[in-house]
């Protein structure tokens, strides 16, 4: 059988999955549905909407019952890197357009190495600058993408 | 058909090889798979043109296929899911000193299922594009929906969450404009949403940052590589003649699996290693270190990958991640794969089919010989890889539009890319939704139109009443074999 907290968190996954299908069917309500000869904007995302609100619900009743493959919970158990990341990342996303590629992605770089256990404060930043650099030099330079 | 030669031109032949180079390091590579690689490369070959650029993208699915197998004998870790299988008795070929005939048997057969499964591919995909003119959108939306059942039900896990997946990039599909009338939805007034969603962006998030958030949760540890001599590298003639069969069986195995919507290379080598226990003749060494269960896996998992170049090229359907991402390279250069392609542009569609048989070639050359490279390859620590990874990924995102607003979509992808896989939701399926989405609304509301809003116009064709049947029976079939399982006595 799957073992509980497995079991508990594929049901708090569907809630979340019929969460998105509610938000999502909300947002759809402004647009037409007009008929199904002359079908509108918003008669296929009504279906959509509908079709993942049903496998939410599918997914949580089966959440109980079904023996399925317990779920891989080494990843949640190591997240604290990875959630550190996560934010560093929407703040790349946030700075980029400010700061340019350059000096965002030898941030970035930087931060992923040390929390991927890069040690030492000098083999980090040269990677960086290694990255940074080599990327700006290809992406620029010699293929011609406008990067910020 | 002579347009065959225009993959022999020198700018087609480097495009090709430095797509199997690259595409043989991603399969070394355990975690960056064939479609996030082709991702990142996409910024690169839209300077390359259509013929080249595509030949370069197709190279790297190919050579990806490969190179997976080298870290599955050497280091018994599979570079992609498509090697896992190759890992059983190759790895305990290895140990019994017989690693370089199991890598040189690898090639062989990846090169002879390659080589079969491009004659297929050159004879069947001009034929398929030709019936598929006879196609509507009623037909369309059947073949679509059929390939989207067939997927849920072959991805492995759980079938509510891998259709949850694909409802759910259908559903980000319909962010920005609609297929028909124009409409702006789901945008929420953010002017970049406008477009819709980057597809690159969010494979990149999907595939690239997730793998990197992935690797931080679990670092893997870089196992030590055996040595192999290039005169290692001859089989004994037993071990040749033992890996015919299985090697032929793989191909015809993996060329028609590779039809079929889903994870086909993979499959393949599943099926193949099944296949080999039930009728290889030396069944009982399988598992122990038998050289069918490299050969007949290794040429499977290479003929699927030409196999699903046919939907993708004759009708503009792409069922895995990968031809995905090709059909994404394709439009980013204006060409539109399907039946018109082969009049269109017929320069890109014999040119990439002619680079197969060289890219072929060219792996066979490289990957003997250059096989210890390859293989120390894998060996580079991955925090000296990944965070290089994320930049690339940025910059793939970013290129695509020259618009910020697609590198928040990479992150929120990455970020929901890493948690659903925490949670068992393969991220495939989403990928071939948002893909499949906008194919899947278009062909339903014409089919809608042409049939006056009768719903019985969406089977009253016969090719398209077949195949919506069909998508019913694959839909309710794993339901009822479950009942009737249940149902019986004891």
């Amino acid at each position: 059988m799957t073992p509980p907290s497995a079991a508990r968190r594929d049901q708090w996954t569907a809630v979340g999955l019929g969460v998105i299908a509610l938000g999502y069917l909300l947002a759809g309500r402004r647009y037409p549905l007009d008929t199904l000869a002359t079908p509108g904007p918003g008669i296929f995302p009504l279906a959509a909407g509908l079709a993942l609100l049903a496998l939410a619900v599918w997914q949580f009743l089966t959440a109980h019952r079904r023996a399925a493959a317990p779920a891989d919970t080494s990843a949640a158990e190591a997240a604290h890197a990875p959630l550190i990341m996560s934010v560093v990342l929407v703040l790349y996303a946030a700075g980029l357009p400010v700061v340019g590629f350059l000096l965002a992605s030898f941030a970035l770089v930087f931060i992923a190495a040390r929390l991927m256990g890069l040690e030492g404060w000098w083999r980090p930043a040269a990677l960086a600058l290694g990255v940074a650099v080599a990327s700006r030099v290809v992406f620029v330079t010699w293929l011609g993408v406008p990067l910020p | 058909m002579s347009e065959l030669f225009v993959a022999l031109t020198p700018p087609n032949l480097l495009a090709c090889f430095a797509g199997v180079v690259l595409g043989t390091i991603v399969g070394v590579l355990p975690g960056l798979g064939p479609a996030g690689a082709m991702a990142l490369v996409l910024p690169v070959i839209v300077k390359l043109g259509p013929t080249a650029g595509l030949i370069m993208l197709a190279g790297i699915y190919y050579g990806s296929m490969y190179g997976g197998s080298t870290t599955s004998i050497l280091v018994n870790v599979p570079g992609e899911a498509a090697s896992v299988v190759t890992t059983i008795d190759g790895y305990r070929l290895a140990r019994k000193g017989r690693a370089g005939a199991a890598l040189a048997i690898a090639a062989i057969a990846s090169f002879v299922a390659g080589t079969f499964s491009v004659v297929a591919l050159q004879l069947a995909a001009p034929l398929v594009a030709r019936t598929a003119l006879a196609f509507g959108p009623a037909e369309y939306f059947a073949f679509a929906l059929l390939g989207v059942v067939l997927l849920a039900n072959l991805t492995g896990g759980s079938r509510p969450k891998s259709l949850a997946m694909v409802v759910l990039g259908i559903m980000l599909s319909t962010v920005g404009m609609d297929p028909l009338g124009g409409t702006v939805r789901f945008t929420f007034e953010v002017a970049g949403a406008q477009a819709g969603l980057s597809f690159i962006a969010v494979t990149a998030g999907l595939f690239g940052v997730a793998e990197v958030l992935a690797t931080m949760a679990a670092p893997a540890s870089t196992a030590p590589v055996a040595h192999v001599r290039f005169r290692e590298l001859y089989p004994s003639r037993e071990e040749l003649r033992r890996s015919v069969p299985p090697m032929l069986r793989g191909t015809v195995l993996g060329f028609l699996v590779g039809l079929i919507p889903g994870p086909a290379a993979t499959i393949a080598s599943f099926v193949s290693y099944g296949v080999e226990k039930k009728v290889s003749k030396y069944r009982d060494e399988l598992g122990t270190g038998a050289i069918e269960g490299v050969a007949g896996p290794e040429a499977a998992n290479n003929a699927a990958a030409g196999g699903g170049m046919i939907p993708l090229l004759s009708l503009g359907l792409p069922f895995t991640p990968s031809t995905a991402v090709l059909l994404s390279g394709m439009l980013l250069m204006s060409v539109t794969p399907g039946p018109f392609l082969l009049r269109d542009h017929p320069q890109v569609f014999w040119g990439v089919i002619g680079s197969f048989y060289v890219g072929n070639v060219m792996l066979l050359l490289l990957n003997l010989p250059l096989v210890g490279l390859f293989a120390r390859v894998a060996t580079i620590p991955q925090r000296s890889l990944m965070p290089g990874v994320l930049v690339l990924c940025a910059v793939a995102a970013y290129s695509d539009n020259n618009n910020p607003f697609d590198v928040w979509v990479m992150v929120g992808a990455g970020v929901l890319g890493y948690a659903m896989r925490g949670r068992g939701y393969d991220p495939a399926p989403l990928v071939l939704g948002l893909v499949l989405g906008p194919l899947l609304e278009r062909s339903l509301l014409q089919a809608l139109t042409i049939a006056r809003g009768e719903l019985s116009g969406l089977w009253s064709s016969p090719p398209a009443a077949v195949m919506l049947v069909a998508a019913l029976v694959v839909f309710v079939a794993p339901a009822l074999s479950a009942l009737a399982r249940r149902a019986a006595p004891g």
